[in-house]
């Protein structure tokens, strides 16, 4: 069953190569993703000749992601990798399969990469710097220069990963997708419980005690306004077809008059 | 300070944001940002010292999945400028240094959000079949998000500290508040759409699992991948044995299971 593959090892580092757009292009509806289509965008073209078939393809990786920028080649090369074999059949399964996984990445990623090493070597730069000696500074980008190459192999070897996958499962990838759904919707659970943030600045007076409605809230159930949130967003765009660039504008007046109002707080 | 000093600080500024968000060879690094400011204005060790102690200051401060967090660069860079420059050393530097790095936070949360405009451009560039235009358009975010730190620097180091002030003063609190309760729900949206992919009607049980595990419990966003992995392995377990067995033997199996 195993097709003739596109992709090569020149394709998966130019991949790498253009994700050095990193987060610059980061909205809050789908975070990562122009980034994400932009990258792979040549390599998409190679294996879809057919415009129709690219198309599909390209507004499949415009959708929501997020992960560590280092990691993402990971990630990429992995979603890459299921794609080549399976074609446009399996973009139901490269979404559900980035969705999954990007989530996990996410959190080793962040922890090391955004707290572990900049404490690190920060504290070390910080130390010889009020000595004067800029010699940490140097020490510390060594490091970053030279994890620069992991991040460009790294899409190779999330490929080979993703190849090996829908090798083994062959016909029965639509399993596979099923599972990698459950996983995705599993951590989109604990996303919108850490990601999406809202509180209420409201307070009551009970006799002389003054109750912070938010307070009360978390008794009952924590992240409760975000949920109700992101429910709301969903029934106003998947229900009643309210266009995503409205939604945003509502979102943002609705912010400042719970802003001004003191129903809402940062 | 001179026109060539103004410039090559505002550079820097520019460089350090557009860094931060693309090649990140220097992220976090805040301690470079008061080096080289000090290397243009003649004291590197000033540079070094203010750089450090920004750098401690914003240790532990870690915007994590895309959030905003003050940009200390910015403090370092305009700190410096400010403490070198008028020779009243770091204290007034930070007094001022510090403000900008909130301001720095606004034009953040404003550029993410143009970045959404930019973004649906791309969608229906896209859906027309105009590619080559899509790559264009994807190109501009890059370019232009250095200004978020380059105007504060400039507008603090050209026309002096009072502007920015007025400008901190002029912005109603309800504005910069409301942006970032905004900040906080919009990545919401994303979580949405992402749901209208997804085979929420199916499997909805689990995203109560992930949500309870993080809320609740505060499990991390890596213990939550866990179980939903081995809920996961499950389901493809369940669903394989569906697949292969032929109908028949699958009803007779289940049979077996009821009794």
């Amino acid at each position: 069953m195993s097709k003739e593959k596109i992709l090569t090892k020149k394709d998966c580092r130019q991949a790498a190569r253009r994700w050095l757009i990193g987060i610059s292009t980061f909205n809050y509806e789908t975070q990562l993703a122009p980034s994400y289509a932009f990258s792979v965008y040549p390599l998409l073209r190679k294996m879809y000749p057919d415009d129709e078939d690219f198309k599909a393809s390209l507004l499949n990786a415009m959708k929501y992601y997020n992960t560590m920028p280092w990691i993402s080649p990971f990630v990429m090369g992995a979603a890459l990798g299921i794609e080549d074999e399976g074609g446009v059949d399996s973009l139901e399964a490269v979404n559900n399969f980035k969705v999954g996984i990007m989530g996990p990445l996410a959190g080793i990623g962040d922890t090391i990469g955004w707290a572990m090493i900049p404490t690190i070597f920060g504290s070390i730069a910080a130390s010889m710097g009020m000595q004067g000696n800029p010699l940490g500074i140097f020490l510390w980008a060594a490091f970053t220069f030279a994890f620069l190459a992991v991040r460009i192999l790294e899409v190779e070897w999330g490929y080979n990963m993703g190849i090996n996958v829908v090798t083994k499962l062959g016909k029965q990838i639509t399993v596979f997708t099923e599972a990698c759904s459950v996983l995705g919707l599993t951590v989109v659970g604990a996303l919108i419980a850490s990601v999406v943030n809202l509180k209420t600045g409201l307070t009551f007076t009970n006799g002389d005690v003054v109750m912070e409605v938010q307070g009360l809230i978390d008794g009952v159930m924590p992240r409760l306004l975000p949920v109700v949130a992101v429910g709301l967003m969903y029934f106003f765009m998947n229900k009643k077809k309210v266009k995503m660039t409205h939604m945003i504008l509502i979102i943002i007046v609705l912010s400042w008059i719970g802003a001004a109002t003191g129903i809402f707080t940062a | 300070m001179t026109v060539i000093q103004i410039v090559l600080i505002t550079l820097i500024a520019y460089w350090k944001m557009t860094d931060t968000v693309t090649l990140q060879l220097f992220a976090f690094n805040t301690i470079v940002c008061g080096w080289l400011v000090g290397l243009v204005m003649g004291d590197p060790a000033t540079g070094l010292y203010i750089g450090a102690t920004m750098q401690l200051m914003s240790m532990g401060v870690v915007a994590v999945g895309g959030s905003s967090m003050p940009d200390y660069p910015v403090a370092a860079i305009i700190a410096t400028a400010i403490a070198c420059s008028t020779g009243r050393g770091m204290e007034a530097g930070l007094a001022i240094g510090i403000p900008v790095a909130m301001l720095g936070v606004n034009f953040d949360v404003i550029y993410k959000i143009f970045n959404g405009f930019l973004m649906h451009k791309e969608m229906s560039l896209i859906e027309n079949g105009k590619f080559a235009s899509f790559l264009r358009l994807v190109k501009v975010s890059p370019v232009f998000y250095g200004l978020c730190s380059a105007l504060p620097v400039f507008l603090c180091v050209a026309v002096g500290p009072t502007v920015v002030n007025a400008v901190l003063d002029f912005m109603p609190a309800w504005f910069t508040t409301g942006l970032s309760i905004a900040g906080g729900v919009l990545p919401g949206v994303g979580m949405a759409m992402l749901l209208m992919y997804m085979p929420l009607s199916k499997y909805w049980s689990f995203l109560i699992i992930g949500f309870v595990l993080t809320a609740y419990l505060g499990v991390p966003v890596l213990g939550v991948g866990a179980v939903g992995l081995a809920a996961a392995y499950e389901v493809y377990k369940k669903e394989m044995r569906a697949a292969t067995a032929p109908a028949g033997a699958v009803s007779s199996l289940g049979d077996l299971e009821d009794e």
